[in-house]
């Protein structure tokens, strides 16, 4: 099994705060990984590190062995590897269909004054759009989705770009019991399609029995690593999230 | 609806194109002849200025630097080297194109206030220019450059289809671009930069072509108009108020569409001229701007031809609902939308 996803020492400061404190992560090919801490643990930050958001203070990122530090988002979109948001983001005055085609792994000057919507991208749109029971919704503007329905276009709207690799932050968050399994599935099914994926929850007996591995951080570090038992049993985390 | 009506809503913008090619023939005036040019203008500059401030989002309110910069350009090059504008306005806008780019790619850095700031500020810049390289520009006084060749009596009616050419050209382009993968980055970066960013959209260089292109249409103007003034000076070739018109003309017809900048330049222009034409050649036809400018902003935010799309589904939404739609998909099949991603564009 190969790293997909690399960090290496990563540092963030924000002002006087120390965000991500020498942050060292990899996560295998084929795993569901969780990664898991308390509220201001770093965890979002790492996200933004990792995609290009912020350029780390230092510190190196690696993508599918490739070199990715301080990279911009489409950059690293085109390497393979692509998110989703805590709080949903789309592009709220699009239709649905029209979110799901914007993604894009790797387009070079000729497709992007061809026709915006070629008929393999169409297909590929309509089968993930299936897959999540948003195919009637199509034609329909972003915003007028319910909360639910727009995490699960966010959600198949990035696989449009074809990732290696998947972050997700918080994809149960404020969704109901029902949907969380309906995502769990829909994370599982791609998993054995071989997407990788790094999931960042709060919700821990989803991320329990969905991750293969767990990574736990505090006050932007990693503090355990291992699977779901190993990390239940850890004190290091024990103390971490309920104090010592 | 009546058989007129369906022959209007087929084939309206053959109609709209008869009317504006015979136009000059039925109004002989060479009044209206200017007044059909000027309105040209700037439905051109603001279809191509729409591009950057309604698909993409980023509102420039110094984009007549270019319109300037290629006035300029076409009566130097008319006077040393002999060009004749009515070529060299399309190329020399294409170099200016150029220009905006690496300006675009400064410009663009910025978002939201500080860009409509900067973009001013770099129309300031080459307005400044303009009155103190005297030895290029002739300084405050400006510049002439020799008549046009045909009869005065005409003398417009050439200017007018010429511009009636670009304005053609500047809607297929917009169109084109409404349309392309391109496009519909732009709509995105619109809608939430960051986000289009991570899903794969090369932002930055998005943004500089849309600057660039949008630049393009706008110099095309400033040197057909230096051509057609044969006087220019830099009051009012760089001048802010040929910007307020574009933004004005597109927000009255409706930001991010394809007709609304034409609509809103045959709206304001006309308008306009009219006000002046009534109440004295005072500032009085800038009161009206500014007021007009509050009135679109609290009342339609959105321009005319999105409010009026908003009413004709909303009324379509409930006729559909009185015949008996039983699911929302009876509902959404009485909306058809267009089958290209590029957000069609809205039916008059």
């Amino acid at each position: 099994m190969s790293t997909v996803l690399q960090t290496e020492g990563l540092v963030k400061h924000f002002g006087g705060i120390v965000a991500v404190d020498s942050c060292t992560i990899d996560v295998e090919q084929g795993d569901i990984t969780g990664l898991i801490g308390p509220n201001g643990s770093g965890k979002t930050t790492l996200f933004n590190l990792i995609t290009g958001v912020y350029r780390p203070d230092s510190g190196r990122v690696s993508i599918l062995g490739r070199k990715a530090t301080g990279l911009e988002s489409h950059k690293i979109c085109h390497l393979g590897l692509s998110r989703t948001f805590q709080i949903t983001r789309l592009f709220w005055e699009l239709t649905v269909l029209e979110n799901m085609i914007v993604p894009v792994r790797k387009v070079g000057l000729r497709p992007l004054f061809g026709p915006g919507m070629l008929g393999d991208e169409l297909d590929r749109a309509m089968e993930l759009l299936a897959r999540v029971g948003l195919t009637h919704l199509k034609d329909e503007r972003a915003d007028n989705l319910s909360f639910g329905q727009q995490k699960l276009l966010e959600f198949a709207a990035v696989l449009m770009a074809k990732p290696d690799v998947v972050l997700l932050d918080e994809p149960a968050g404020g969704v109901n019991p029902t949907m969380i399994r309906f995502i769990m599935d829909l994370i599982r099914s791609l998993n054995a399609e071989g997407v990788t994926f790094l999931v960042v929850e709060h919700n821990m007996s989803m991320i329990m029995e969905l991750s293969d591995r767990v990574i736990v951080m505090d006050q932007g570090r990693t503090i355990a690593d291992g699977t779901p038992a190993e990390v239940q049993n850890n004190p290091l985390v024990l103390e971490a999230y309920l104090g010592s | 609806m009546s058989r007129v009506g369906t022959f209007l809503k087929q084939y309206w913008m053959f109609v709209a194109l008869g009317f504006l090619l015979v136009y000059p023939l039925i109004w002989r005036a060479p009044y209206y002849h200017v007044l059909g040019f000027n309105t040209l203008i700037v439905a051109t500059a603001a279809t191509g200025w729409n591009i950057l401030g309604g698909y993409t989002g980023y509102k420039s309110l110094g984009h007549s630097t270019f319109f300037g910069i290629n006035a300029y350009l076409v009566a130097i090059t008319a006077n040393e080297l002999g060009w004749n504008p009515l070529w060299s306005a399309p190329l020399l806008a294409l170099g200016v194109t150029v220009v905006a780019l690496v300006l675009g790619w400064i410009m663009a850095r910025a978002k939201g206030s500080a860009f409509v700031i900067a973009t001013i500020a770099m129309l300031l810049i080459f307005r400044l220019l303009a009155l103190n390289v005297k030895s290029v520009t002739g300084g405050a006084p400006g510049l002439s450059q020799p008549l046009a060749p045909w009869s005065p009596e005409y003398s417009r009616m050439p200017f007018y289809y010429y511009m009636l050419f670009w304005l053609v050209i500047a809607l297929l382009v917009s169109a084109y671009i409404r349309r392309s993968r391109f496009g519909l980055g732009l709509l995105a970066i619109r809608d939430d930069e960051g986000k289009a960013n991570m899903v794969g959209v090369n932002t930055t260089l998005s943004k500089v072509l849309a600057f660039g292109v949008s630049a393009y249409f706008i110099a095309l103007g400033g040197g057909i108009w230096s051509y057609a003034q044969t006087h220019i000076a830099p009051i009012f070739a760089f001048s802010i108020l040929n910007d307020v018109d574009t933004v004005l003309a597109t927000m009255l017809g409706g930001l991010g569409t394809l007709w609304g900048p034409v609509l809103g330049a045959f709206i304001l222009i006309p308008g306009s001229d009219y006000i002046l034409f009534n109440f004295g050649a005072s500032q009085f036809h800038l009161a009206v701007f500014g007021v007009l400018m509050v009135v679109i902003i609290l009342f339609l935010p959105r321009g005319i031809l999105p409010s009026l799309r908003d009413r004709l589904a909303a009324r379509r939404e409930t006729s559909s609902a009185f015949t008996g739609a039983s699911t929302m998909e009876d509902l959404s099949d009485s909306q058809p939308r267009g089958e290209v991603p590029g957000r069609e564009a809205p039916a008059p």
